[in-house]
């Protein structure tokens, strides 16, 4: 039986490398995935860095008000005049800043004690301009506590008597938590990548084999059913698994196309990841090859095999979403669901965690599982005379 | 030789109110002896597949009884496919591989060695005339080619039992005629016992030593040309098939019509 077997799974592997446009386009989303993934991160993540190092105020009417423009200047930001139509254009997104709108009396106003009123005009549903709204905000704060102090000590209170408390903050994320903010999408990327590895060859093994016309003489071979199936899954899960391990793999090379510094500092993809990568995503391919055949193995042609896997590729699509929507952390029936344990995990890998040996262990005896039951369902499959 | 007994068998098509029970197969017995040329002949329709399927142990008959070889297909299936080659009407083969790839492959299924599997092929290949064609890609096969090649795969392990389901569909004279000649060939060389299904009289007059008549699901007549001739008192074949399958009305101008419409179509 596994000489048969593995007659069939040779034979397989070449017919599936031999389709040489499938296996291009498979090849070439795996293997660039990696890398062209961490460039773009890379540059938003620049992006976000240069924003915030950017000390630019766009502000309205500022001339007339000399203290407050020296004491902006002092903390080293560039003022700009900002354009007549900026209203309209930070609720259209085509200006990314906020801008300070200073009353006409504001100097006079200051200088009598009366506080005038500044304007900080911005969109919340325009990104970017709130990004920077805060540090803005906070300027014009440090503002108004400096000219608070000066009056104090001119009348002799010291300025701490108007602050009761003081406020720390201390972020406890270490770096690569931070970065596994960015990486986030990656695992789930990695594994719809293993998914579309399988897909094709799965397929063509099954309903493509029916479609074709040669299942019929494949079945009045001697070759037990089991041992046919046992071969084809092979092939099949050495697609997924072939894409797993140049998926995982492409990411080392792909940090040196890495832009910011900051996220290279803190994406760190070395072999130890790549290798938890590959433990958590092999046995995933095993079973995503047997479960696509297992639906493909029901339809008559091509076509509707490509239209019922559609409901597989969306279930482990939408996995990864569990993980977004949650609130509360991990659950640890997360490790329980294949897919979805897998992403869980590889996303705690990315952030630097320990994973224990039961980690690794139980997404793999639910896939060895998995995997039984579909092949055994395919053999069934198989068995019944159905096609007449 | 192949022993087919009071075979039987029934599909049920559809689902709830469309429900429709097709009975396929309802009575079929004959004996197809070694180094023997048996031909299934029938309207279309006439359950000859359906037969040929499950003699190959495709589709298990509902009753009846089948031995290939002195072997029972129900009890020993693998036993009867190893000695069985087929050539069924669903004779895809593989694009992406040459036509000595996709015959070799089904040589090793069947356990035979590498170099076993490969000698063979070039041996069918020579046979059935298409040593030209062996290192080509079957991608882009005429019908012809194709048949030659489904036929070469069907006979890599040597059979001593090969069954054809209308090996001429889709193919021109030439590449009948030396099918034909392939078929003498492996009858008079090599003892086999063949049996194939047809429903072009020429083909089955030409060819076989023995006829079945299948019609309706039922085997009607069994024996050789000249015998079937002389049962029905009629000097044309044609007329002698339309008179055994439809009954003695028709025998006359009508064949036509009444072989269009079928009685199992």
């Amino acid at each position: 039986m596994m000489r048969g077997a593995w007659q069939v799974f040779t034979k397989e592997l070449l017919d599936a490398l031999r389709d040489r446009r499938t296996l291009a386009m498979v090849l070439l989303s795996a293997v660039a995935l990696g890398p062209l993934l961490l460039v773009a991160l890379s540059l938003l993540v620049a992006e976000f860095e240069a924003r915030a190092e950017a000390r630019d105020l766009y502000a309205v009417g500022l001339d007339a008000a000399p203290t407050l423009r020296n004491f902006i200047e002092r903390q080293a930001w560039t003022v700009h005049t900002a354009p007549p139509d900026h209203a309209d254009a930070l609720v259209k997104r085509r200006f990314e800043h906020p801008v300070l709108v200073v009353p006409p009396g504001f100097e006079a106003d200051l200088a009598a004690g009366i506080a005038p009123a500044l304007l900080l005009v911005s969109s919340s549903a325009n990104q970017r301009a709130e990004g920077s709204a805060g540090s803005v905000s906070a300027l014009l704060q440090a503002f108004s506590q400096e000219q608070a102090s000066l009056r104090l000590v001119l009348r002799g209170v010291p300025p701490a008597a108007l602050q009761a408390v003081v406020v720390q903050r201390r972020d406890l994320a270490d770096p690569r938590a931070r970065a596994a903010q960015f990486t986030k999408l990656l695992p789930f990327f990695v594994l719809m990548a293993v998914l579309y590895g399988a897909l094709h060859a799965a397929l063509d093994t099954t309903a493509g084999e029916r479609e074709r016309g040669s299942l019929e003489p494949l079945l009045m071979t001697p070759l037990p059913r089991s041992a046919l199936v046992l071969g084809k899954w092979g092939a099949v899960a050495v697609m997924g698994m072939g894409v797993a391990v140049l998926a995982c793999f492409g990411f080392l090379p792909g940090q040196w196309l890495l832009r910011s510094e900051v996220l290279s500092a803190m994406f760190q993809f070395g072999w130890r990841e790549a290798v938890l990568f590959l433990a958590l995503l092999l046995p995933v391919a095993a079973l995503l090859a047997a479960l696509l055949m297992a639906v493909a193995i029901r339809s008559r042609s091509f076509k509707e095999a490509q239209a019922s896997s559609t409901v597989v590729v969306l279930a482990v699509s939408l996995m990864p979403m569990v993980t977004a929507l949650q609130t509360g952390g991990e659950q640890p029936w997360q490790l329980w669901v294949p897919a979805l344990a897998q992403v869980t995990l590889m996303q705690r890998v990315l952030e630097g965690e320990a994973l224990g040996a039961i980690d690794l262990l139980l997404p793999l005896v639910v896939a060895a599982l998995g995997t039984a039951l579909c092949l055994a369902s395919v053999v069934r499959q198989l068995r019944m005379a159905a096609w007449k | 030789m192949i022993s087919v007994q009071a075979l039987a068998k029934q599909f049920v098509q559809g689902r709830g109110r469309q429900r429709r029970v097709v009975a396929a197969v309802q009575e079929v017995s004959f004996d197809a002896a070694d180094g023997c040329i048996t031909g299934l002949l029938g309207p279309n329709g006439a359950g000859k597949t359906t037969t040929l399927r499950m003699i190959a142990g495709l589709v298990r008959p509902d009753a009846g009884q089948i031995t290939v070889a002195g072997i029972d297909v129900a009890r020993q299936p693998q036993a009867v496919q190893a000695r069985l080659g087929v050539l069924s009407d669903a004779r895809g083969l593989y694009p992406r591989l040459t036509a000595r790839e996709n015959i070799t492959y089904y040589g090793r299924l069947h356990g035979l060695s590498p170099a076993r599997a490969d000698a063979r092929a070039t041996l069918l290949a020579g046979m059935l005339d298409m040593a030209a064609l062996m290192d080509r890609r079957t991608e882009g096969f005429s019908q012809g080619e194709r048949m030659k090649t489904a036929l070469a795969r069907a006979l890599v392990h040597d059979p001593s039992h090969i069954i054809l389901d209308e090996p001429t569909n889709g193919l021109d004279v030439l590449a009948t005629r030396s099918l034909r000649a392939a078929l003498r060939r492996l009858r008079d060389e090599g003892g086999k016992c063949i049996v194939f299904s047809s429903h072009i009289m020429q083909e089955v007059e030409r060819l076989c030593d023995q006829v079945v008549v299948v019609a309706g699901g039922r085997s009607v007549a069994e024996g050789t040309v000249p015998a079937l001739l002389a049962r029905t008192g009629q000097q044309d074949f044609e007329a002698c098939f339309v008179q055994l399958a439809f009954g003695a009305t028709t025998a006359g101008g009508a064949a036509a019509p009444a072989a269009a419409a079928g009685p199992a179509a």
